[in-house]
């Protein structure tokens, strides 16, 4: 059986750590610069990504996740740090363009996996406040406060939506299983 | 776990898959139980990654300069792993749990300080390929490389060495200042590869504005055409754009080039298109 990338790292596989960058570089790197707005900030940031990828290489577990959205994951706890360091919040470009667009581009899910197409699906099973709090908090980084600000929800909904919806998106998905007993209470929108 | 301290409980680890915690946040989410807070944050985390995944936009490609940097670190983590692994028995693939006493010690010992100067190296190495100015008496003479062939001997070369390649003209989209859009596509089916040559396709500011190819297929949907890649044009006169289509498409019937904000676009809303070419036969 054919070694994922993560787990030929894992075993010291030098060949794997540039297969890892050919085929994750660009992922990691359009992240990094969606999250941080920022050139030089995205490079240090994708660096050090990749040292944590490394390292945890030995922790993927396929079962539990492609190895596209556990890389996602990596980087993305690594970018939560580096905002929070920075206390900098990121603004979207255009509020407008961003509340407008659907999950619906063909291409998408060739780049990034068949979770991405599952999350895709199950947002679109959502309230569309829901959706687009998600939308704005996860892939804009926006604040709770900045999307009550954009959008007039207020503060409270926001975080609400954002709990539901997360939530709601985890059981379409089946990831809820993942996380041992299920505690169903509020899950639901 | 009564209903509003099971709200909170998903509040903050909603907002840590999304956010990470304030230090308050954190000291409140670790008053429940650490067990199930780390299996159900686990999978939240994952979910928050693949919804993040479902909106990226195509990925851009990482500076060259970058990736070397990264691969260079790359290199020092699998030698520093490997150091780690042939000190420490119990990480190798013939590891014997029979080492003990002194030279158990000693082994465990020395395993733990390789790994350490290990970890002190690669950090000196990020520090060091992040911060300091590059030697320029260190790097190597560049070799000598093939010169890169333009776009335009690219589309010779493929139309030459392809028998079957689909051809189509450009003419005008529904923008009334493009209405002298003239030039042709080409694409080859095997090789997923084609190019785009215009004549009168206008200048675009990069700052405002992008160009993005879509390319209607018959296995995608109409409503949902596949993204050719986005260009700008820098200079008038004749150009040829290579096509990098994030599908693969198969038997296209129509191409358009719709005018986008830089970085291009989910969805267009197709209301600036510059040109459409439609096949009519295959060469």
């Amino acid at each position: 059986m054919t070694q994922s990338i993560l787990q030929r790292i894992a075993n010291g596989d030098q060949a794997a750590i540039q297969d890892c960058l050919t085929k994750y570089g660009g992922l990691v790197w359009s992240i990094a610069r969606k999250m941080l707005r920022n050139s030089d900030d995205a490079e240090d940031a994708v660096q050090e990504i990749f040292v944590d990828v490394w390292k945890n290489a030995e922790r993927f577990d396929e079962t539990k996740s492609s190895e596209t959205t556990f890389i996602a994951m990596i980087a993305r706890r690594r970018l939560i740090d580096k905002i929070r360091f920075s206390a900098r919040r990121i603004s979207a470009d255009s509020l407008d363009d961003v509340l407008l667009e659907p999950f619906t581009r063909a291409d998408k899910d060739m780049q990034t996996g068949l979770e991405a197409q599952q999350a895709a699906e199950a947002m679109r099973n959502l309230r569309p406040e829901q959706q687009q709090v998600l939308r704005l908090s996860i892939i804009q980084g926006m604040s709770h406060q900045e999307i009550s600000d954009a959008t007039g929800m207020p503060l409270g909904t926001v975080k609400t939506h954002a709990r539901r919806g997360l939530l709601q998106v985890r059981e379409l998905m089946g990831l809820d299983s993942l996380g041992g007993p299920q505690l169903s209470q509020g899950v639901r929108a | 776990m009564n209903e509003e301290q099971n709200e909170k409980f998903f509040d903050l680890l909603a907002q840590k898959a999304i956010y990470g915690l304030d230090e308050n946040e954190a000291r409140e989410l670790a008053s429940f139980d650490a067990g199930t807070t780390e299996l159900e944050f686990r999978s939240l985390e994952l979910t928050a990654a693949a919804i993040h995944l479902a909106g990226l936009e195509a990925d851009e490609q990482m500076p060259s300069f970058l990736r070397e940097r990264i691969l260079d670190s790359g290199e020092e983590f699998i030698r520093s792993q490997r150091a780690e692994s042939f000190q420490s028995p119990e990480k190798g693939a013939n590891a014997s749990s029979s080492t003990t006493g002194t030279y158990g010690s000693w082994f465990g010992w020395t395993g733990w300080a390789t790994a350490a100067l290990a970890s002190v190296a690669l950090a000196v190495n990020i520090w060091s390929t992040r911060l300091q100015p590059i030697d320029m008496a260190k790097v190597p003479t560049p070799v000598e490389t093939p010169r890169a062939l333009s776009p335009n001997e690219l589309r010779e070369e493929l139309l030459r060495s392809e028998s079957n390649v689909y051809k189509a003209s450009w003419g005008a989209g529904n923008v009334k200042e493009f209405s002298n859009i003239s030039g042709d596509i080409v694409w080859s089916e095997a090789k997923q590869t084609g190019y785009m040559r215009f004549r009168g396709l206008p200048v675009n500011d990069a700052e405002k504005t992008c160009y993005q190819l879509w390319i209607f297929d018959k296995t995608q949907d109409k409503a949902t055409p596949i993204d050719g890649g986005v260009f700008n044009v820098q200079n008038e006169g004749e150009v040829i754009i290579p096509i990098t289509a994030k599908l693969r498409a198969l038997g296209p019937e129509m191409f358009a080039i719709t005018i986008e904000k830089p970085g291009g676009v989910v969805v267009s809303k197709r209301e600036k298109i510059a040109a459409l070419a439609k096949i009519e036969t295959s060469l």
